[in-house]
C-alpha cells in the first residue's frame, strides 16, 4: 500500500521532469534558431536593403533626369545666356551633383557652318557658349561667341549631339509620329565615362521635317531655327546619400566602380552596387563592422527570444499547475483510503463482537439466564454501534450535500448541556464535565444537530486525553447578539501546523489515541454542521496543555 | 465610384423634385448640327439644290420650287461633296473630295435633271475653290488652285465645258486673297507678309497688279464689290484712321475713300450686302451685343424689315439669292436655337421652312444669352454674355467662365452648344470679351497686346467679381474652362486666383508660349513679328514669357485640373503637356486627362466629342457640385 503510494509519486516526478527538461531542450534550441535566422536575415538585409539606399539617394538624380531636365524643352530654343543662367541657378541649388552646365545658345542652319557639324546643306552650329558653375570665374562665363571664336574650341559634346541631330533627322519618317520616349533618347546623351549629360531641346515635328529637307536642299529664304544644348556636368561625390537603414550600415561612401581595395580586415563586411545613368562608373560602397552588425542582429533578435522566453514561461506554469493539480488528487485519494480504511476498522469491531457472541451462542449446549443477558446486551450494544456510524456517515453525507432541513425547535440551553453532560458521564466514568451559561436560557436550533455536534466535540476531547486528564468545560454565553459556545479540555493539544487541517474530511492526526475507532470525520462533520446553521468554528490549541473549539452561532429566540 | 454613383443619383433626384422642366438633355443632342446643309438657288431663280443625308451619305439633290418635285443626282461612294453651286439655269458644279489620306478630289458638272454629267478633274492631289461662280463667254468660271505650287494659290479660268484650266493670275507667293468685278474679271489681289496687308488693283487683266494701300494687321480694310456705276470704286469695310469698321467707298487709284457709306463711332460694321441687279449696297451689318442691320436707304429698309416682321426676334442671314433678288435662302438662329434655313419669295413676301439645322434642339429647354457689362479695374468698359440654368433661382448659382479663344476673336449671341451643354447642367455661364477681342474696334483690340498674362486675365476675374458682387454668383464653386488660348486664360487664372476659382480645364490649351509661336515657321519672320507684338517676343521678353506660360508654374498648382488634347495634333506639342500633368500628378494635384481623337470622320469625332464632354461634366459636378 505504502509501496503503491510511493511508486505514484515518483512516477509523477519523473514525468514533470522529462517535461521540463523536454521543453528547455526545444527552448534552447528555438533560441539557437531564432538567433541563426536574425543573423542570416540581417546579413540578408545587408545585401538587399541597399538597393533601398540605392533608391533613395538617386531620386533627386532621377527627378531632374525626368523632370527638370526636359524643361529646357519648354523654351523651345528661345534661352538666352540670363534665362540660362537663372535656370541653371535653380538647377544647382536643388541637385548639388551638378558641378558644371555648358550651355550652347545653337543655330540649326541652312548654309554650312565653321564650327560645328555640316550634314550636306544642313549646318548646326553654336552660336555662342557659355558655362556656370560654382567655380566659374565671372570673366570665363562666355566661352566662344561668333565674334570671338579663339578662346575655345567647340567641344565634343556638341558635336556629339549635333551628328546625333543630324542622323535622327537623316531617317526620320516623317509621315509617323516619333515618340515621346524616341524623342528623349534620341536628343539626350548620357556619357558616364565623363559623367554628362547632354541635352539637346526636342524640336517640334514640323521642325524636323523642315530639317529633314534642309539636309537635301537649299531653301528659299534661308531659315535659322534655334535650338539650346545644354552640357551638364556631373559630381557623383556630392550625390547626397540617403542611409535607409543606419543601424545596419555604419558607412557608405560612393567610389569608382573597380575600386576593390585589398586591405579588408575581417573586423569589416561590406557590400557594394552600382550606380545608374551617367553614374554608372561609381557604385555606392556599404561597410559595416562585425560589431556593429552584431548589434543590428541582437536588436532584432531580442524580441523573438522574448516572446519564446513567454511561451517558455507560460509552458512551465502550466506544468506546475498540473503537478499541483495531480499533487493534491493524490491526496485525496490518500484521504479516502484512509477512511475506507477505518471504516472497515471499525465495523470490523462490533462485527467481530457480534461474531464471538453467535459463536458462543451457538456453539453453548445451554444458555444460562445471565448468558443470555450478557450475548442479548452485547448483541443490542454492538448493532446501536453499527447503526450509529452509519447513521454517521449518512448524515455528514446529507448535510454535506445539503439534502436534510433544520428542525427549527426552542431548547433550554441547561437542560440540554446536562443531559449532553449525562450520557458522556455514563458512557465514560473518568470523563468530568463542568458547564456555564451565562446569558441567555433558551434558543431555537435543531436539537438533533446541536446534539450530534456537542456528542462529536465531547467525544474527540475524551478521546485525545491523557486518562487523568479528561476535562471539559463547557461555556455558553450570549455576547453582543450571538451565541458563544466554548469547549475547552485539558487534552493532549493539536501541533500549529496541523490546526489548518483538521477540519479538513477524512484528516486525522497520527497518534496513539486514535489507532482504533476514528474515521476522520468527526470535526469534518462539525464543521459542516457549524457552517450549516450558519455559524463558525474555530480552533485554539497548544500542545500539552489543551485544546478550545470555539463556535460562534446567530442568537435567535 | 460608388460615391460618385450615388452623387449623380442624389443630383439627379434633386432635379427630378424640382420639376420635370429641367431635364438633362444627352450630350449628343447639344453638338448634333447637320454637317452639311449647303441651300443653292438657280440664278433664274425656279430650282434649289441642297445636300441631303440618305443611307448616312451625303448627296446632291436639286428640287424644282413649283412643282415641288426632287431629283438625286448624285450616288457617292467614299467620297463627300465639299461644295457646289449653279453655274447656269441649268447647270451645277460639284467638288468632291474622297476621305483617303491625300484628300483626292474631283470635278463635275452636271445638268439639274441628272443628265449629261461631265468630269472636269480627276484624282487631283490640289485644292480648289471658287472666286466667281457666274459664267463668263458661257463657258468659264474663275477658280484658285494650288496645283503648282501645294503653298501658293494661282488663279484660274476653268473651262467648265472640258475642264480645261488656264492660268489667269500666278502668285509670287504673297497674295492670299483675290476677287474678280460684277463681270468676272480678276481685278483685286489681296497681298500679305504676315503683319501688313496690300490691296493691289488692275484695271483690266492685260495691266499688273498695283498697290493702292497697305495697312498693318491691326487695320481692316475688307473688299465687299465694285460699283457698277463709278469706274475703279470698290466698297469696303474699313477702319483705316478709325477705330470702328465703317463702310466706305475707296478709290483704287489714289487709295483714298472717296465716300463713306456708313460710319458710327459705336458700331462695328462686320457685314455689307451688295445688290447687283439693283446696283447699289443694301445694308451694313453691325454687331454689338448681336448683330442688326442698318439699311442704307428707305426702299431697302420696306423690302428687308418684311423678312424681319416673319422672322421676328431671330437673327438671320441671306445665304442665297436669285440673280433677280426675288428668291433668298435665309437662314436664323437665335441664342436659343441654332436655327433654321427658309427658301423667302419676296413677290409673295412667303416663307418656307427648308430644314432645322439641329432638330435634337428644342428651344423652350435652352437658356437665354443675355448681354451683361462691367469696369475692368482700370475702368475700361468690358462686355460679355451671361447664359443662366433654367428654372432656377438666380443667386448663388455655381459658376462656368468661358473664355474664349485668341488671339483675337470674341464671343457673338447666338446658339453657343458648349454653354447650352453647361447651363443645362446647371451652371451659370459666364463669356467675357477681354481686352484684346476683336469687333469692339481698333483701340481695345490693341490694349490686349502682350497683356495675355496680365490684363486680359485682370479683365477675366474682373468679370468674375462683377458677377459674385451682384450675388448670381456661387464664390465657391466657380470654375474656369476654355479651348486654346481660352485654355491659357484657364489654366493661369486658375494657379494665380486659388482662392477665386474652384478648379479649371483646357482643351488643347496652350500652356508654353514659347511652343505656341515656335509653330510659326521661322521664315516667315513678317508673320512671326506679327505674333511677338501680340503675344511677346521669346528672344527680347524670355523672362516675361516663361512667367506668362503655364507649364512653367506646374508647382504653384493646387486646384483640381481638366485637360483635353490631341496626342496627334501637329500644332501642340503634346510631350510638353504630357510632362505638365506627370509634374501635377506628382504633386498630387488632381488632374482629368483626356486624349482626344480627331479626324475627317464624323463618328469617331462625335464620340471623341461625347467622351470629352461626359469628362467634363462629372469633373465639374465632383468638384462644384458638392455642399
Amino acid at each position: 500500500m505504502a509501496l503503491d503510494k510511493k511508486s505514484g509519486y515518483r512516477k509523477n516526478f519523473s514525468l514533470g521532469v522529462t517535461f521540463i527538461v523536454l521543453i528547455s531542450i526545444l527552448f534552447i534550441l528555438s533560441l539557437f534558431l531564432a538567433f541563426n535566422y536574425s543573423k542570416k536575415s540581417i546579413e540578408n538585409d545587408f545585401v538587399s536593403e541597399k538597393v533601398n539606399v540605392l533608391e533613395q539617394s538617386i531620386k533627386p538624380y532621377n527627378d531632374f533626369f525626368q523632370n527638370k531636365m526636359p524643361e529646357i524643352s519648354y523654351y523651345s530654343g528661345y534661352l538666352d545666356s540670363s534665362t540660362a543662367s537663372k535656370f541653371v541657378d535653380t538647377v544647382m541649388l536643388k541637385y548639388p551633383f551638378i558641378s558644371k552646365v555648358t550651355f550652347y545658345d545653337t543655330e540649326v542652319k541652312n548654309m554650312p557652318v565653321k564650327d560645328g557639324i555640316n550634314a550636306n546643306h544642313l549646318g548646326i552650329g553654336p552660336k555662342s557658349i557659355f558655362q556656370f558653375g560654382k567655380g566659374v570665374k565671372p570673366d570665363s562665363v562666355k566661352l566662344y561667341s561668333e565674334d570671338d571664336t579663339r578662346s575655345f574650341n567647340v567641344g565634343s559634346d556638341f558635336n556629339a549631339i549635333a551628328i546625333k541631330l543630324a542622323t535622327f533627322v537623316e531617317d526620320l519618317d516623317t509621315a509617323s509620329v516619333p515618340t515621346q520616349e524616341k524623342l528623349f533618347t534620341n536628343f539626350s546623351i548620357v556619357n558616364s565615362n565623363e559623367n554628362k549629360i547632354t541635352y539637346l531641346n526636342i524640336p517640334s515635328r514640323e521642325d524636323l521635317r523642315v530639317y529633314k529637307d534642309m539636309i537635301r536642299h537649299k531653301l528659299n529664304p534661308s531659315p535659322v531655327y534655334q535650338q539650346d544644348v545644354m552640357v551638364f556636368n556631373l559630381d557623383a561625390y556630392k550625390i547626397k546619400i540617403i542611409n535607409t537603414r543606419p543601424l545596419l550600415y555604419q558607412t557608405i561612401r560612393i567610389e569608382p566602380l573597380t575600386y576593390d581595395p585589398i586591405d579588408t580586415s575581417d573586423e569589416n563586411i561590406n557590400t557594394e552596387i552600382a550606380l545608374p545613368g551617367a553614374f554608372s562608373d561609381f557604385k555606392l560602397y556599404l561597410i559595416s563592422s562585425k560589431s556593429y552588425i552584431k548589434k543590428e542582429i541582437f536588436i532584432y533578435f531580442m524580441p523573438i527570444a522574448l516572446v519564446l522566453l513567454l511561451v517558455y514561461g507560460v509552458l512551465l506554469l502550466v506544468a506546475f499547475l498540473i503537478y499541483r493539480n495531480l499533487n493534491i488528487n493524490s491526496k485525496m485519494f490518500k484521504l479516502q483510503y484512509d477512511f475506507v480504511n477505518n471504516l472497515t476498522h471499525e465495523f470490523k469491531t462490533p462485527v467481530s463482537v457480534i461474531k464471538i457472541a453467535g459463536n458462543n451462542i451457538k456453539s453453548a449446549t445451554a444458555l444460562s439466564q445471565k448468558e443470555q443477558q450478557l450475548y442479548g446486551k452485547i448483541l443490542d450494544e454492538e448493532a446501536d454501534k453499527l447503526n450509529g456510524l452509519m447513521n454517521k456517515l449518512l448524515a455528514f453525507t446529507q448535510i454535506e450535500n445539503k439534502a436534510i432541513k433544520l428542525n427549527q425547535e426552542e431548547v433550554n440551553i441547561v437542560d440540554f448541556i446536562e443531559s449532553t453532560i449525562e450520557s458522556h458521564t455514563l458512557k465514560h466514568p473518568d470523563f468530568k464535565m463542568t458547564y456555564e451559561v451565562v446569558g441567555f436560557k433558551t434558543f431555537i436550533t435543531d436539537p438533533v444537530l446541536m446534539g450530534s455536534l456537542f456528542d462529536n466535540l465531547a467525544e474527540n476531547a475524551y478521546k485525545y486525553s491523557k486518562p487523568e486528564q479528561k476535562k471539559l468545560h463547557i461555556s455558553a454565553k450570549l455576547i453582543k447578539g450571538v451565541l458563544v459556545f466554548r469547549f475547552t479540555d485539558k487534552g493532549i493539544g493539536i501541533a500549529a501546523s496541523e490546526l489548518n487541517n483538521i477540519f479538513k474530511k477524512f484528516f486525522r492526526i497520527q497518534n496513539e489515541y486514535n489507532q482504533m475507532g476514528s474515521v476522520g470525520l468527526g470535526l469534518a462533520f462539525c464543521k459542516e454542521l457549524v457552517n450549516f446553521m450558519e455559524g463558525e468554528i474555530s480552533v485554539k490549541s497548544k500542545v500539552g496543555s489543551g485544546t478550545e473549539f470555539k463556535i460562534v452561532l446567530p442568537y435567535n429566540s | 465610384m460608388l460615391k460618385r454613383v450615388f452623387l449623380l443619383l442624389m443630383v439627379a433626384l434633386i432635379w427630378a423634385c424640382k420639376g420635370s422642366n429641367n431635364e438633362i438633355i444627352p450630350v449628343d443632342d447639344f453638338f448634333k448640327t447637320q454637317d452639311k446643309a449647303y441651300y443653292r438657288i438657280s440664278p433664274d431663280g425656279k430650282s434649289l439644290s441642297y445636300l441631303k443625308l440618305q443611307d448616312k451619305k451625303l448627296d446632291l439633290f436639286v428640287e424644282d420650287l413649283a412643282t415641288g418635285n426632287s431629283v438625286q443626282l448624285t450616288h457617292l461612294n467614299g467620297k463627300s461633296i465639299s461644295f457646289h453651286f449653279w453655274t447656269s439655269n441649268n447647270e451645277l458644279i460639284y467638288y468632291t473630295e474622297d476621305e483617303s489620306k491625300e484628300r483626292k478630289s474631283d470635278i463635275f458638272v452636271i445638268n439639274k435633271d441628272g443628265s449629261k454629267q461631265v468630269q472636269l478633274s480627276a484624282n487631283e492631289k490640289s485644292r480648289l475653290r471658287v472666286i466667281e461662280d457666274q459664267l463668263i463667254d458661257d463657258k468659264y468660271i474663275i477658280v484658285a488652285s494650288n496645283k503648282r505650287d501645294s503653298t501658293v494659290f494661282d488663279v484660274y479660268r476653268l473651262n467648265v465645258r472640258n475642264g480645261k484650266m488656264d492660268i489667269a493670275a500666278k502668285n509670287p507667293g504673297n497674295i492670299t486673297e483675290w476677287m474678280t468685278d460684277n463681270r468676272g474679271v480678276l481685278k483685286i489681289a489681296v497681298a500679305s507678309d504676315g503683319v501688313n496687308e496690300t490691296l493691289m488693283y488692275r484695271e483690266n487683266e492685260n495691266q499688273p497688279f498695283a498697290p493702292v494701300i497697305t495697312n498693318n494687321f491691326e487695320t481692316t480694310l475688307q473688299p465687299i464689290a465694285f460699283s457698277e456705276d463709278q469706274p475703279n470704286i470698290l466698297y469696303a469695310i474699313s477702319n483705316v484712321n478709325r477705330d470702328k469698321n465703317a463702310l466706305v467707298a475707296l478709290d483704287l487709284k489714289t487709295g483714298k475713300e472717296k465716300q463713306v457709306l456708313f460710319a458710327n463711332d459705336t458700331l462695328n460694321v462686320v457685314d455689307a450686302k451688295y445688290s447687283r441687279p439693283q446696283r447699289k449696297m443694301l445694308f451694313v451689318t453691325c454687331e454689338t451685343w448681336k448683330k442688326e442691320k442698318y439699311y442704307l436707304d428707305d426702299s431697302t429698309r420696306l423690302t428687308y424689315s418684311k423678312i424681319n416682321q416673319l422672322l421676328p426676334g431671330t437673327e438671320w442671314k441671306i445665304m442665297d439669292k436669285d440673280k433677280m433678288d426675288k428668291f433668298f435662302v435665309v437662314r436664323t438662329f437665335t441664342d436659343k436655337n441654332p436655327g433654321s434655313y427658309y427658301l423667302y419669295t419676296a413677290s409673295e413676301n412667303k416663307l418656307k421652312k427648308l430644314t432645322d439645322i439641329s432638330p435634337s434642339i428644342n428651344q423652350e429647354d435652352m437658356s437665354s444669352m443675355k448681354p451683361i457689362s462691367f469696369k475692368s479695374r482700370d475702368s475700361l468698359n468690358i462686355n460679355g454674355y451671361l447664359t443662366l440654368p433654367k428654372n432656377r433661382k438666380s443667386v448663388n448659382l455655381p459658376v462656368v467662365v468661358l473664355p474664349h479663344n485668341g488671339p483675337g476673336g470674341r464671343n457673338s449671341w447666338g446658339y453657343n452648344a458648349e454653354v447650352q451643354f453647361l447651363a443645362n447642367r446647371g451652371y451659370a455661364v459666364l463669356q467675357v470679351n477681354y481686352r484684346g477681342s476683336t469687333g469692339y474696334g481698333k483701340s481695345f483690340y490693341a490694349a490686349g497686346f502682350k497683356q495675355w498674362s496680365d490684363k486680359i486675365q485682370d479683365d477675366v476675374n474682373d468679370g468674375v467679381k462683377w458677377l459674385i458682387a451682384q450675388k448670381i454668383a456661387n464664390p465657391k464653386k466657380i470654375a474656369i474652362y476654355g479651348n486654346g488660348f481660352g485654355g491659357y486664360i484657364a489654366l493661369n487664372c486658375l494657379y494665380k486666383n486659388p482662392d477665386l476659382y474652384k478648379c479649371g480645364g483646357s482643351n488643347s490649351g496652350v500652356i508654353n508660349l514659347f511652343s505656341y509661336l515656335k509653330t510659326i515657321p521661322p521664315f516667315l519672320k513678317a508673320n512671326l513679328q506679327m505674333y511677338y507684338e501680340i503675344v511677346g517676343n521669346p528672344v527680347t521678353d524670355t523672362d516675361y514669357m516663361r512667367f506668362a506660360s503655364p507649364v512653367f508654374h506646374a508647382d504653384r498648382f493646387k486646384s483640381p485640373v481638366f485637360i483635353a488634347q490631341n496626342p496627334k495634333d501637329p500644332r501642340v506639342n503634346v510631350a510638353e503637356g504630357v510632362q505638365f500633368i506627370k509634374e501635377l500628378k506628382k504633386r498630387n494635384v488632381q488632374v482629368t486627362y483626356i486624349e482626344k481623337e480627331e479626324g475627317p470622320n464624323p463618328v469617331m469625332r462625335q464620340q471623341g466629342r461625347t467622351a470629352l464632354y461626359k469628362a467634363l461634366e462629372e469633373f465639374l459636378q465632383e468638384n462644384l457640385g458638392k455642399k
